[in-house]
């Protein structure tokens, strides 16, 4: 799972570079353009470790900004899953807010709370959190009917064992949908850094843009993949252990 | 609990259509079934049998006509396809669905399934037959009247189905049970009763067709069997 997920992005990655390489070379353009293999390299050397620490200090947002949207989802998509008025207000919510552009009201929040760590964790959070919702959302209202007609005929069925049996028949999809808003939330933290804020991996890519420096932006895409694969496959990792535990008890 | 001898299922010019269908699936059904016993709803693919078994459990009142059910006042309703979570091994499930002072019925129903060997296994783990089993083991130790069976034993072989039916009559002659199969030839030999729901177009839509009620200790007359086996693919 883990190495998979690592050996599909360095593939991507350096394809994407090959890609770069070639135009570089095809049209003739500049180190100042599109460096080359070399000066690539020597920013790498140069700047790894800083952009490295960078990564994980964005990262780190994004997990946190990621564990409250999956507590928050599954909160109310436990609550949304009843056929109540507040279940079907809660779904007709749901999915009317993230038909929006969240990340439109980042320089709300930036206005608001400043652009330190909380903004930041706001806008990672709610960039991951309606996706996130909506598919706990799928997951939870959609009736398990071979398994639930026994608890239901029988007068047994509580709403502990109804979300017990949908997330153990949905585990698969859930830790997809969980390793997938792990995306999100980098992405979400890493627009966040972009717009306002001073420090993260983000925040260095914007410093690298007002510069023109294309081999900085680079590694910092590098970092920021190879962390992401690691962090992903770590989630998929998990996810079967849950079930294999789960199913060995 | 309401006295057994008092059990009758009635129907009177009952009709249904799905919602946002022109065609009913059927039309003006009338019978009426005395219990309690093994009884059976047989009839042709598409005529209703399990909409008339939904029916009956009350999930649904949106119907034309009457349904009654004297002396019957709990119906639990199973059918071959249900599943027991994947959590547990089938085994822990059945412990933690059994009534208390139920154990004894329990065991006796699991030896006489043939499940023992297989408790400790998770559902996912059994055959389609030994699924159909358990399934039907947990609804056996819930407390109802009437049982309706819809092709619960459907991939049960069938010296054990015959073995898993007289014993399900040995053990609950009070209770009101409906079997649906497809098995002319079952229904006819272990049944007291058979509800035959006609295929659309025939003239009765629904007839009462007496079986043998073969129990353990008869044996049965082979020249009544067939003319009850003629009798119902007839009615259907």
């Amino acid at each position: 799972m883990l190495p998979r997920r690592i050996v599909q992005f360095l593939i991507i990655y350096f394809l994407g570079l090959a890609g770069l390489l070639a135009v570089k070379y095809g049209l003739q353009l500049s180190n100042y353009v599109i460096p080359g293999p070399a000066l690539i390299w020597q920013t790498f050397q140069a700047e790894a470790v800083r952009y490295l620490r960078d990564v994980l200090d964005t990262m780190s947002i994004a997990i946190i900004g990621q564990v409250l949207s999956i507590c928050l989802a599954l909160l109310v998509g436990i609550v949304g899953r009843q056929t109540t008025w507040f279940g079907s207000f809660v779904k007709v919510a749901a999915y009317n807010v993230q038909a929006y552009p969240i990340v439109a009201l980042a320089p709300i929040i930036f206005i608001l709370l400043g652009d330190g760590f909380l903004s930041r964790l706001l806008i990672a959070a709610m960039i991951c959190y309606f996706p996130l919702l909506l598919s706990v959302l799928g997951i939870m209202a959609e009736p398990i009917r071979d398994i639930e007609h026994f608890y239901r005929m029988t007068g047994r069925m509580r709403w502990q064992l109804e979300v017990k049996i949908r997330a153990f028949e949905n585990l698969g999809k859930l830790t997809t949908v969980v390793a997938g808003s792990a995306t999100l939330a980098m992405a979400g933290t890493i627009v966040a850094e972009f717009i306002a804020a001073n420090a993260g991996i983000g925040y260095s890519i914007r410093i690298a843009l007002y510069q023109s420096d294309l081999g900085k932006i680079l590694i910092a895409l590098f970092l920021i993949g190879i962390s992401l694969s690691v962090y992903q496959g770590l989630l998929e990792w998990c996810g079967a252990f849950i079930r294999r535990t789960w199913e060995s008890n | 609990m309401a006295s057994s001898a008092s059990m009758q299922l009635s129907c009177r010019q009952a009709t249904f259509r799905y919602p946002r269908t022109a065609t009913p699936v059927f039309e003006d059904l009338s019978f009426e079934m005395p219990g309690p016993g093994f009884n059976a709803l047989f009839g042709p693919s598409g005529v209703g049998k399990t909409t008339l078994a939904r029916l009956l459990t009350g999930t649904s009142r949106d119907f034309a006509g009457e349904i009654r059910m004297d002396g019957i006042d709990r119906v639990l309703y199973t059918y071959n396809t249900e599943r027991l979570p994947g959590w547990s091994a089938v085994g822990t499930h059945l412990e933690r669905i059994v009534a208390p002072g139920q154990h004894d019925l329990r065991d006796r129903l699991v030896a006489l399934f043939d499940m023992q060997p297989h408790l400790a296994s998770r559902f996912a783990q059994l055959s389609l037959g030994q699924k159909n089993r358990i399934n039907l083991i947990r609804y056996l130790l819930q407390d109802f009247q009437m049982l309706i069976m819809d092709e619960s034993l459907a991939n049960v072989d069938e010296p054990t189905r015959e073995q898993i039916i007289l014993g399900i009559k040995d053990l609950f002659p009070d209770r009101f049970f409906l079997y649906i199969s497809h098995n002319v030839v079952e229904v006819a030999k272990f049944c007291r009763h058979i509800l035959v729901l006609a295929a659309k177009g025939r003239a009765r839509p629904a007839s009462v067709v007496s079986g043998r009620d073969h129990n353990r200790d008869g044996t049965p007359d082979r020249e009544r069997l067939e003319r009850a086996m003629l009798e119902i693919v007839n009615a259907a």
